[in-house]
């Protein structure tokens, strides 16, 4: 394993040495994202590498200066910084303008500097801008918001006197020609930031040249053009749309809203590619019309230009979380590379002496390096055309059957009988259910009783091995109102074979809803292995008839039985 | 390297300079945003594993104040279903920054989701305001609107919101407000305007195609589909939609190789099996519709349209008794078809029960509207039973429908339902009906399933065979004994394209009147997973 974990922003293909060899640079952010290291390597070794003060968030390889030797510098987005090498040495650190802080917290603070205000007071002023102003508050003012009163007195006392800073971080970066569309031409770098601004540098003095303002954080960023004639920047943004902005125009002209987060932007020519999170790639013309969509079986986790100059070609790849790097050009298909891991990070250019490599890294660290045959014609049709596999595949119908035959040979012949006995049968079994329903409502032999004045509900557990078993009723009142009050509970049972203490017993008054348990034990006094039914039945205080019944089906006593 | 770069970073001239004397007094803060990139980039990978990680590190550092962090989790949580602790962290962030109305969207959108509309509303009103001209605002108010029942403000809403930006997801659901509605052409409208605006939108075309098979335009109804499935050969709706045009047309065979390709996929959908069985039914291979049939009553066991088909068959394969048991179960899930009720009179007939079958003829006369055939069954029945008075009555009663349905369509009937009617009218002695004799001539000849089968059904009560049958139904002046071949009534077709369209929906309405037209429930099942 290469052991290297990145983006396909912090990959960049270059001639750093100007001996036509042409190396790769990895802003590598480590296992986990833990030590950012900067690699250069060539071929498949690492040539230098070195530790980074923090997570390199783009890296990209552009010429400085028109002058010989054309060596192109290294830039390497970083925090709040570029770095800038040369000759692979530290060659400039850029770092973000800061931000102009809230001149009201500014005003604040400069008061409790001067001890003028209480930290209380402080801190409700402070509440107060943060609900209304324009311009948010810095990290230490937010911090204070968040502190209890007693840490309060300390943190102005340690504070007070540090001038209030809000600082950005570079979200993403990418290189746009000065002013030839040479392939080596100078080119300027583009920064955007997290609050919101594209910037462009100077590639000589690295002084700002423009600015400009976007609704949201750029997430990618594709330019094209000469900055000095006329350009097209695309910003891909964290909420879900992609804004397009031209030379003399600090805001976006044109927006696509994609409803869901874009995870890759590739420009070709005058079209843009996009990869949506809902697993689409989405064509776009330069002026936000969309052209067309391409479904991927599976999430889409990075993608890239493929440029063959040679031939003129140029190409989308997506490198697919299932493993998959697909090839397209325009809406075709044209082939599909397997990996054994899924794809993070893609590149494709000139490496070492030759032309058209690919590059890629994947999840668990690894490094793919593939040479294209000089050769090599891509042609369409790799993809799946025609109709689905499934379409030639057999219904799944049950073989016609000799029993089913003969049944339905029986039915043709017989019927009506069969019709009549059915019918017939029926009658009698909704008969004897209705006469079975009857003649239970009358003994009162079901666990729920019938009458409408003390509506009971009864059902029993019996728990143990024996020979003595726990025997309980849970007794529910189901009426919506009325307690029930005066009931008995009587057991019958066969006196030879069983012994309760209590065979009968009064019920507690029944609150409505509430499930009551009632246990008593039983005691088997046979050794047989036998078992018999108790019966249980609920009375009404001066009624003979039960209210309600269960029959319990004892089990057998175990415990007999086993000594 | 790692060496030379610390010391040069300090003679780098820059901004930072001027702080590095008092990073020794007190510690600095970090940027609160400074690693919102990679969290983001974790999310949109779906690394969720990766990027939760990210996210516990970030809040430690900053002390729970760096709000895109909180934002992100918070997004996570409502993806792995957990919408009231994603809930109570986007209230956090919109805490931490009031004046982002992406917090408050996100705060309204997890509402939503817990299906507390209003406050949804209240919420997305309070994001109006700090962002006047977003469509998901607009968009997403239309659309709790919606589920409240406010219709006119749900399209206002949704209207605004694609003059701010169009979207498919807006037009779709402009388009179920106006099938809420009931207005079906309007809804076609708005289809018609999304597919332009995004011509490869699978769902979009297959919508707007079942709309125009609802509507009877089936010319642009199969078009829409097939485009449909051009793009996605796949597509469940289309697929079921479109195979089951092609039943009505009778192309059973490319109906099955398009069904071959969802059996694939979606092997437990009822409507699919259905829609098999038919075509095997249309092919005459009864066993094979018969265990098709089965299958989808065995996955959708309330379908009362699949048990209606199989009754069908059993008709035809002259399984009474077991006609009668699926025939019955029809009933009790759609008790309000008088088709229902003709085809159990006549499996009724077939068991010898004609006391039973003329109560069932009675009940699809009652709640028949306008199928001529109910009230040509009864009649023959009738007839058969001596009551000649009462099969005048019923045949009168056919005529008029008749003459209702040749008005407004052009519809042909079913060649052996006229002959049969002919045949009744002469043996009732009613003048030669005029009412057939254009009908007849434009009578195509069209393929007729099973109604031979059928046409010997209502013989039997008569207790002579179907060639008897048939030699004397000629004679038609015969007295009662007379077979009039009533088979007429069971097995006719009878096409009535009107029905289809009436639901707009998930009810198909119609079961078919005869075995021929079973493709068309087909379609109707086909509407209903919408």
């Amino acid at each position: 394993m290469a052991n290297i974990h990145t983006f396909s922003a912090c990959l960049a293909l270059a001639d750093l040495h100007g001996d036509g060899e042409y190396k790769l640079v990895v802003g590598d952010l480590g296992p986990n994202g833990r030590q950012p290291r900067l690699k250069v390597l060539k071929g498949p070794s690492v040539l230098t590498e070195s530790p980074l003060p923090a997570l390199p968030s783009a890296a990209a390889a552009f010429l400085m200066e028109p002058h010989e030797p054309r060596t192109p510098a290294l830039a390497l987005a970083s925090g709040p910084c570029v770095y800038v090498y040369k000759n692979l040495r530290p060659y400039f650190k850029f770092s973000l303008p800061p931000l102009p802080p809230n001149p009201l917290e500014q005003d604040l603070w400069n008061q409790a500097k001067e001890d003028r205000i209480d930290p209380l007071t402080l801190k409700e002023m402070l509440e107060g801008i943060r609900e209304k102003a324009e311009v948010p508050l810095s990290s230490q003012s937010l911090r204070f918001l968040h502190l209890e009163l007693g840490e309060m007195e300390a943190f102005v006392a340690q504070h007070k006197t540090q001038p209030i800073r809000r600082q950005t971080v570079i979200t993403t970066m990418t290189i746009l020609k000065k002013n030839l569309a040479d392939e080596d031409a100078v080119s300027c770098l583009v920064l955007g930031t997290e609050n919101r601004e594209l910037l462009v540098l100077d590639p000589e003095a690295f002084t700002v040249l423009t600015k400009m303002n976007l609704p949201s954080v750029p997430v990618f960023l594709e330019a094209s053009g000469q900055f000095d004639v006329e350009f097209w920047l695309t910003a891909a943004c964290r909420d879900g749309n992609i804004y397009i902005l031209r030379r003399d125009c600090k805001r976006p002209k044109y927006c696509i809203e994609l409803s869901a987060q874009p995870v890759g932007l590739v420009r070709i020519h005058k079209t843009l590619v996009v990869g949506s999170t809902q697993d689409m790639l989405h064509s776009f013309t330069h002026k936000g019309k969309k052209l067309w969509t391409v479904p991927m079986p599976a999430p889409i986790l990075t993608m890239s230009l493929l440029e063959q100059r040679s031939r003129g070609l140029q190409a989308v790849m997506a490198g697919l979380a299932n493993g998959e790097m697909r090839i397209y050009r325009d809406k075709a298909l044209l082939n599909i590379i397997r990996t054994p891991d899924a794809v993070t990070s893609l590149c494709f250019g000139r490496y070492g002496r030759e032309d058209n490599t690919l590059i890629m890294t994947t999840r668990g660290g690894g490094l793919v390096i593939k040479i294209l045959k000089r050769t090599a014609v891509f042609g369409e049709g790799a993809g799946e055309a025609g109709p689905p596999p499934a379409q030639a595949l057999r219904l799944n119908v049950p073989r016609k059957t000799r029993l089913y035959v003969d049944q339905t040979l029986r039915e043709r012949e017989a019927g009506t009988a069969m019709h009549r006995a059915f019918q017939m049968d029926l009658y009698l079994l909704r008969l004897r259910a209705a006469r079975a329903y009857v003649q239970a409502l009358e003994s009162s032999l079901n666990p729920v009783s019938a009458t409408l004045r003390e509506p009971l509900k009864l059902h029993a557990v019996v728990q143990g091995l024996g020979p003595t078993f726990k025997l309980t009723l849970h007794l529910q009142n189901t009426s919506a109102v009325r307690p029930a009050m005066g009931l008995l509970v009587s057991c019958l049972y066969n006196e030879s074979l069983y012994a309760l203490p209590r065979a009968f017993f009064k019920v507690p008054m029944l609150v409505p809803g509430l499930s009551y348990p009632l246990e008593t034990f039983v005691e088997c006094l046979s050794d047989k292995g036998i078992s018999d039914v108790i019966k249980v039945l609920v009375l009404r205080e001066g009624q003979s008839a039960p209210l309600l019944s269960a029959h319990i089906n004892m089990p057998v006593s175990e415990g007999l039985v086993a000594a | 390297m790692a060496e030379e770069k610390a010391p040069t970073t300090t003679q780098f001239p820059g901004t930072i300079e001027p702080q590095k004397p008092r990073l020794k007094k007190a510690p600095e803060f970090p940027i609160l945003e400074k690693q919102n990139w990679l969290i983001h980039l974790h999310y949109i990978r779906k690394d969720y594993a990766a990027c939760k990680a990210l996210i516990k590190e970030q809040l430690q550092e900053t002390q729970g104040l760096c709000e895109y962090a909180i934002y992100v989790q918070a997004l996570m949580y409502r993806l792995e279903g957990n919408i009231q602790e994603s809930l109570e962290l986007f209230q956090s962030c919109a805490v931490l920054n009031p004046q982002n109305a992406d917090n408050l969207k996100q705060v309204a959108r997890s509402l939503f989701l817990l299906g507390k509309h209003k406050a949804a509303i209240e919420v997305y009103n309070e994001a109006a305001k700090l962002n006047q001209k977003d469509w998901e605002i607009c968009h997403n108010l239309g659309v709790c609107y919606m589920y409240l029942k406010h219709f006119n403000k749900a399209k206002d809403q949704l209207h605004s919101a694609l003059q701010l930006n169009r979207h498919d997801l807006t037009y779709i659901m402009l388009g179920k407000i106006h099938l809420l509605e009931g207005e079906l052409e309007k809804a076609i409208d708005i289809y018609k305007k999304a597919v332009e605006f995004s011509p490869e939108n699978t769902e979009l075309l297959t919508t707007l195609g079942l709309l125009y098979l609802q509507l009877g335009i089936y010319q642009k109804a199969f078009e829409h589909l097939g485009n449909a499935l051009t793009f996605d050969p796949t597509n469940y709706k289309a697929i079921l939609a479109a195979g089951s045009m092609m039943q009505t047309h009778g192309d059973f065979d490319v109906a099955l190789t398009k069904y071959r390709v969802m059996a694939y996929s979606v092997p437990e959908s009822p409507p699919l099996w259905n829609n098999i069985g038919m075509c095997f039914f249309g092919k005459k291979k009864y066993v094979a519709a018969i265990s098709c049939l089965k299958r989808a009553n065995y996955l959708a066991p309330f379908d009362w349209k699949i048990l209606y088909n199989l009754g069908l068959v059993h008709l035809t394969m002259q399984q009474y008794a077991s006609a009668f048991h699926f025939l019955s179960a029809a009933i009790n899930f759609q008790p309000k078809m008088g088709e229902l009720y003709m085809l159990l009179a006549i499996a009724l007939t077939n068991l010898d029960d004609s006391e039973n079958a003329s109560r069932a003829y009675a009940e699809a006369v009652a709640l028949d509207q306008s199928n001529p055939l109910v009230n040509l069954n009864y009649a023959v029945l009738l007839y058969n039973q001596g009551e000649k008075k009462k099969a005048l009555a019923q045949y009168q009663e056919m005529e008029k429908k008749v003459t209702l349905l040749k008005g407004s369509s052009s519809l042909d009937f079913d060649p052996e339902m006229v002959e049969m009617a002919q045949k009744m009218g002469a043996a009732l002695q009613v003048g030669e009906a005029l009412v057939w004799t254009k009908p007849v001539k434009d009578l195509k000849s069209r393929h007729r399933t099973t109604s031979a089968n059928k046409s010997s059904n209502l013989q039997q009560p008569l207790g002579s065979n179907q060639a008897l049958g048939q030699a004397m139904s000629s004679a038609a002046g015969f007295g009662k004994t007379t077979q009039l071949p009533a088979g007429a009534g069971g097995a006719s077709q009878f096409s009535k394209p009107p029905s289809l369209p009436l639901e707009p929906e998930a009810d198909p309405a119609e079961a078919i009147s005869s075995e021929v037209q079973e493709q068309r429930e087909t379609q109707k099942s086909s509407l209903a997973p919408e």
